[in-house]
């Protein structure tokens, strides 16, 4: 029982793969995330790479112990040679497994940066243009008073009052339009531009990447 | 069988955690090669599930029942990975094989006949289990898509159709696996109260680096054959409801919501319904339209979308439980939380606080299928 309790207490790479931190209260300093998630993982692979040792070390005394009483006994020693070829299969499935697991973890944690750095350059593309937006309906606005207060101000006959203020409104129309279109234009070119440079950008990057594969496929030593 | 005996000796042999699963798979796969395609090339999940398990089995080997039920379960959800009866015996063997190496010294007959024993009878109600449910259920569904709407940037909407009859009760959720992503199965609700046409709606948002949404969201077209295991999960309504209820969705987790919403709407007198839908932006409130086309023909039904992080919004703005709560009083009610784990957690012990008592608060679970 004692043997249990004590067990219990151990700390196991999987305690340290799924523990939790409550977050800081508010207004109260805390440890970035990111970091603290990152050390997590290295305390993780350290204990795991640790345990790994143990166990082939705690092999490597069994082994030798079975090949010292194996020596009393000589009619065993081609089972227990059985055993020893299976349980280093066994180590050599593991060790190409985990290299496995390691290169999927790789690609999954790739392809969340890329996902992650595409939603935060859309949110920042989307602000943008949000903020553009309103800078130049701000500007077609003011530009297009100006234009309708000076064709309110000019000298005409007084019976044309009326008509004058229709073209203060045309003026008015007429110079937001112009402003709005050619402001949206420039914009819109910048953004092309934009999107251009970010698949060129895509694309060397994946080139790079693929340019990385051979690598794993050439045949080893 | 000794279940004190068995738990210390489980207790030693997890001290060494992953390297216990990573050498039963390892000997699993040397002694019998043919069981390697049975699973995912990164077994990092599976065997977390693995430990997971035994872990669950030795520390309830004394509840019976409650073990019985989960393993049950168990059996019936490995359908979908092909005929178990068949696998057991050399899952048995590099399960004892492993126990014994971990084991060291420690490894005497006594415990090697426990372990033998208590691998027995959980093999026993499992294959049991599987082959009581092959009496009236394929081990499997196969779907196709019929239709596929990216909503959002990262969320898609898609219909399937089932091939086989496929009941289920609306909140309940399904593993599904794509031929883009073999032998990776995840969890998703069906959106729908079942239909005479046996088709089912799905709601996947995109998870970055995500192994199955992505497929998912980006992957598939109309025609695209997915695989769907058995319906699981306990997140479901009473035939006939006693109270009015709440209904409280965060992103796709509208999902099993929605289901159930329907599912009141087929009731005669359905009692009165909540349905608050909960969102960063407005553009993830993606089902919104459709929902408030349905509050706008029931009386009994009010819907309320609420958005988190835009200021701008012209709606309800602020997080779920504040907005829920400005809603009050809901101490009468029967509450349904879905979405993410966080918002759900948030949600429920704020409703626990507004005076709702734990055992009206349901909350939706994917089960043992979900890794």
């Amino acid at each position: 029982m004692s043997m249990m309790s004590r067990a219990e207490q151990r700390l196991t790479p999987d305690v340290v793969h799924s523990v939790s931190f409550s977050a800081a209260r508010l207004g109260r300093r805390g440890f970035d995330e990111e970091h603290v998630r990152a050390f997590c993982h290295q305390v993780e692979e350290e204990l795991v790479m640790l345990l790994n040792e143990r166990t082939a070390l705690q092999e490597e005394v069994n082994r030798l112990r079975r090949r010292v009483l194996g020596r009393a006994a000589d009619d065993s020693e081609a089972a227990y040679g059985r055993d020893d070829a299976h349980i280093q299969a066994v180590g050599i499935l593991s060790r190409a497994q985990q290299t496995a697991d390691h290169y999927v973890a790789e690609a999954q944690e790739y392809s969340r940066h890329l996902a992650q750095d595409a939603r935060r350059r859309r949110d920042e593309i989307l602000a943008e243009a949000r903020s553009h937006a309103d800078l130049v309906l701000e500007e077609a606005h003011r530009a297009a008073s100006q234009a309708a207060q000076a064709a309110m101000a000019a000298p005409v006959a007084e019976q044309e009052g009326n008509r004058r203020e229709l073209e203060a409104e045309l003026a008015y129309l007429r110079t937001f339009s112009d402003v709005y279109r050619t402001h949206l234009r420039a914009y819109l070119d910048a953004l092309l531009r934009n999107v251009d440079e970010w698949e060129h950008a895509e694309k060397s990057s994946l080139s790079a990447v693929r340019a990385d594969l051979p690598r794993l496929a050439s045949p080893g030593p | 069988m000794d279940a004190d005996r068995l738990r210390e000796s489980f207790a030693r042999v997890a001290q060494h955690g992953d390297n216990v699963a990573l050498f039963f798979y390892s000997d699993l796969f040397l002694r019998y090669p043919q069981t390697r395609d049975l699973f995912p090339v990164s077994m990092t999940a599976q065997r977390d599930r693995l430990l997971r398990a035994l872990g669950k089995i030795v520390a309830e080997a004394d509840r019976v029942d409650e073990l019985a039920a989960f393993l049950r379960d168990l059996g019936r959800d490995h359908r979908k990975f092909g005929a178990i009866a068949d696998h057991f015996g050399p899952v048995g063997e590099s399960l004892l094989a492993t126990l014994a190496h971990f084991s060291g010294a420690d490894w005497t007959p006594e415990l090697a006949a426990d372990w033998k024993a208590a691998y027995e009878l959980v093999a026993k109600v499992m294959i049991d289990s599987a082959r009581e449910d092959s009496r009236h259920s394929p081990p499997f569904w196969h779907a196709t898509v019929i239709s596929h709407e990216r909503r959002s940037f990262d969320i898609a909407v898609f219909r399937v159709a089932v091939q086989e009859p496929f009941p289920y009760r609306p909140g309940q959720s399904v593993a599904i696996e794509s031929p883009l992503r073999p032998r990776i199965w995840r969890c998703y609700s069906m959106a729908n109260a079942p239909r005479e046409d046996g088709t089912a709606d799905f709601h996947v948002q995109l998870v970055d680096g995500g192994t199955l949404s992505m497929p998912l969201v980006r992957g598939i077209t109309v025609g695209s054959r997915l695989r769907l295991g058995p319906p699981t999960g306990v997140f479901a309504l009473p035939d006939a409801p006693r109270r009015d209820v709440l209904l409280i969705a965060g992103g796709t987790g509208l999902a099993p919501v929605k289901a159930i919403t329907q599912q009141l709407a087929q009731l005669s007198d359905p009692p009165q319904v909540h349905l608050f839908f909960g969102a960063r932006d407005a553009n993830a409130l993606y089902d919104l339209a459709e929902l408030e086309k349905l509050g706008a023909t029931a009386p009994w039904l009010t819907i309320t979308g609420c958005v988190s992080d835009d200021p701008a919004y012209p709606g309800e703005r602020g997080v779920l439980p504040d907005v829920v709560a400005r809603g009050g009083p809901w101490g009468g009610r029967d509450a349904y939380l879905a979405g993410p784990t966080p918002m759900i957690k948030a949600m429920s012990a704020r409703l626990r606080s507004l005076g709702v008592p734990q055992d009206q608060i349901h909350l939706e679970d994917f089960g043992w299928s979900e890794s």
